[in-house]
């Protein structure tokens, strides 16, 4: 059986080993230029320079990294769960190598057009929980155990409105059938990335963006939603027994996955390949208009990750009672009540400008409430002490 | 809010920033002209000689005795038939940097302002695989301010 790559006939295995070749260097490339620029944003953000020594101005700071890791011993404590412990780097790497297949870099640049995109993207990259947790559970390491019980709880709880926020997106999505009659909703990234040509989604469903970028940040771990691998509370999370090549699985998992769901974000929202003017520019020229989308995907890719890397370099962390309560209580009603009202536009077929107006004013509720958390003066019960003194005092 | 919005503002602004980071071993800082490194000797040009008599005032002072001067007849004196008023020169002059303190008590005492702390970076880049290569002799420490590589500073 044979099927279509790059204009040729070839095997359908064949086929498959290609696309998981591109899938794997791709990852591989990806993943160690994030850590580069991580370092090296960061380090400006904290008036350093950051790596400068390995090559020219410390580019090939990763690959040195990567050779350290891999030539380091191998450890596993003597208590730990074999299997438990040597999988787990698999189950978190695995799933976030498996996002690949989905997501869009240009008009034909994607490695499967799946019709359930957006469907398969959310579902496969919350798999990596599981490998948290068997991290945790594995290592017997108390420390490691709490980081691995706080990952479940925040990438749980946060799964929820991260995937709700971009159902908001996939029911507006609108396209036309063959016989001309508009269909709203697509779970297609291809499709979803192709409609916004005109007007990114950001700008229909602004609260369902911020929604999306908060979970994000809570997906990946990263600052101010760092509690499982907090380094001043759990030593590093489920990471502290690993060493190696499986520690270094464990980051390229985690730096994968950040590209990964910026992307997805960029497409989503922010118009991917196809805003602006990206269709109409690869009509014109074949190879500069492939040219363009990727380097529109990858800038406003690059532009989300920027901002995560900012906030990083920003926040403190969160407690974990406010984690919950800010997903739990704000974030998911939120989310929710976007889809409701969307889907009341849809069904009475009302103009595309009341979900701007509708998401704006969700957007404008959650700063508010936000705004009316953060500027709250801390709520204690008083001090039994303090209070019998106090009511002798009125006496 | 606002302070979540004044925060990430601040934090931009210092990115935009450039680092203070100094590239040490490629970029040096300019020193200060009153730095003091190691003691050196100092050459008088005019008459192509160092300056130094070989008094022993600099080795009698220092407080970890880190110096040994040898003293001999200057073969260039007038009497001798040479241009020099120096009756007295120095023959043989160690420092073992390895001992020097850099206290600058011997550039105090030196009658002749003969002796002068090294201001330049050479003189703290000095590391060396073997102690014994710290103890300069005479040529050593009259060579940097002989090719005019010290500006020396020395008290008024």
């Amino acid at each position: 059986m044979n099927v279509e790559l790059f204009g040729g006939e070839i095997n359908v295995w064949w086929d498959a080993l290609a696309r998981l070749g591109l899938a794997v260097g791709a990852m591989t490339v990806v993943a160690m230029g994030l850590i580069y620029l991580e370092r090296k944003v960061i380090a400006r953000f904290q008036q350093r320079l950051g790596p400068t020594r390995t090559g020219p101005i410390g580019m090939l700071q990763a690959l040195a990294d990567a050779v350290k890791l891999v030539g380091k011993e191998d450890l596993r404590p003597r208590n730990a769960d074999p299997w438990v412990f040597e999988l787990a780097p698999y189950f978190v790497f695995v799933p976030i190598f498996l996002v690949f297949v989905a997501v869009p870099f240009a008009f034909d640049w994607q490695i499967r057009v799946l019709e359930l995109g957006l469907l398969y993207v959310v579902a496969i990259s919350s798999v990596n929980i599981v490998g948290w947790v068997m991290a945790g559970w594995g290592s017997d390491n108390r420390y490691a155990m709490l980081g691995a019980l706080r990952a479940a709880a925040q990438g749980i709880s946060y799964e929820l409105p991260l995937v709700i926020s971009l159902v908001a997106v996939a029911m507006i999505v609108s396209q036309l059938d063959s016989a001309g009659e508009v269909l709203r909703g697509s779970l297609n990234l291809h499709t979803i990335v192709e409609e916004q040509g005109h007007i990114p989604y950001i700008v229909w469903q602004p609260l369902a963006f911020a929604i999306f970028y908060i979970a994000m940040l809570a997906e990946l771990n990263r600052t101010p939603f760092d509690i499982p691998v907090g380094e001043s509370e759990v030593v590093g999370g489920p990471f502290v027994e690993y060493s190696g090549i499986r520690w270094s699985m464990f980051f390229l998992a985690e730096y994968t996955a950040l590209f990964l769901l910026s992307l997805v974000g960029a497409a989503v929202f922010l118009g991917g390949w196809a805003w602006p003017l990206g269709e109409e520019l690869r009509g014109e020229n074949e190879l500069l208009g492939v040219l363009y989308q990727l380097g529109l995907t990858l800038a406003k890719t690059g532009f989300l990750i920027f901002t995560v890397f900012w906030v990083r370099s920003t926040m403190p962390r969160m407690r974990i009672d406010q984690l919950m309560a800010f997903s739990w209580k704000v974030l998911l009603p939120l989310a929710f009540a976007q889809i409701l009202v969307n889907g009341l536009i849809l069904v009475y077929d009302w103009p595309d400008v009341l979900l701007l107006l509708t998401s704006g004013a969700g957007l404008v509720a959650l700063v508010a409430i936000v705004d009316r958390a953060v500027t709250r003066p801390a709520q204690r019960p008083p001090r039994p002490a303090a209070a019998a003194l106090g009511s002798e005092a009125a006496s | 809010m606002r302070g979540i919005a004044k925060a990430m503002l601040t934090t931009i602004g210092v990115f935009a920033r450039r680092p203070v980071t100094r590239e040490y071993p490629e970029r040096h800082r300019p020193l200060p002209e009153r730095d003091r490194a190691f003691p050196l000797l100092l050459w008088d040009g005019d008459l192509d000689e160092p300056f130094c008599t070989g008094c022993h005032a600099c080795e009698r002072a220092c407080p970890v005795e880190c110096m040994t001067v040898l003293m001999k007849d200057n073969p260039a004196h007038t009497s001798l038939g040479g241009t020099s008023s120096r009756r007295k020169i120095i023959d043989k002059f160690w420092i073992d940097y390895a001992r020097c303190m850099r206290c600058n008590i011997c550039v105090e005492v030196c009658n002749f302002d003969a002796i002068a702390m090294n201001n330049t970076w050479s003189g703290h880049e000095m590391s060396v695989y073997d102690r014994a290569d710290l103890v300069l002799d005479l040529p050593q420490l009259l060579a940097q301010h002989k090719a005019g590589a010290i500006d020396e500073w020395v008290a008024p």
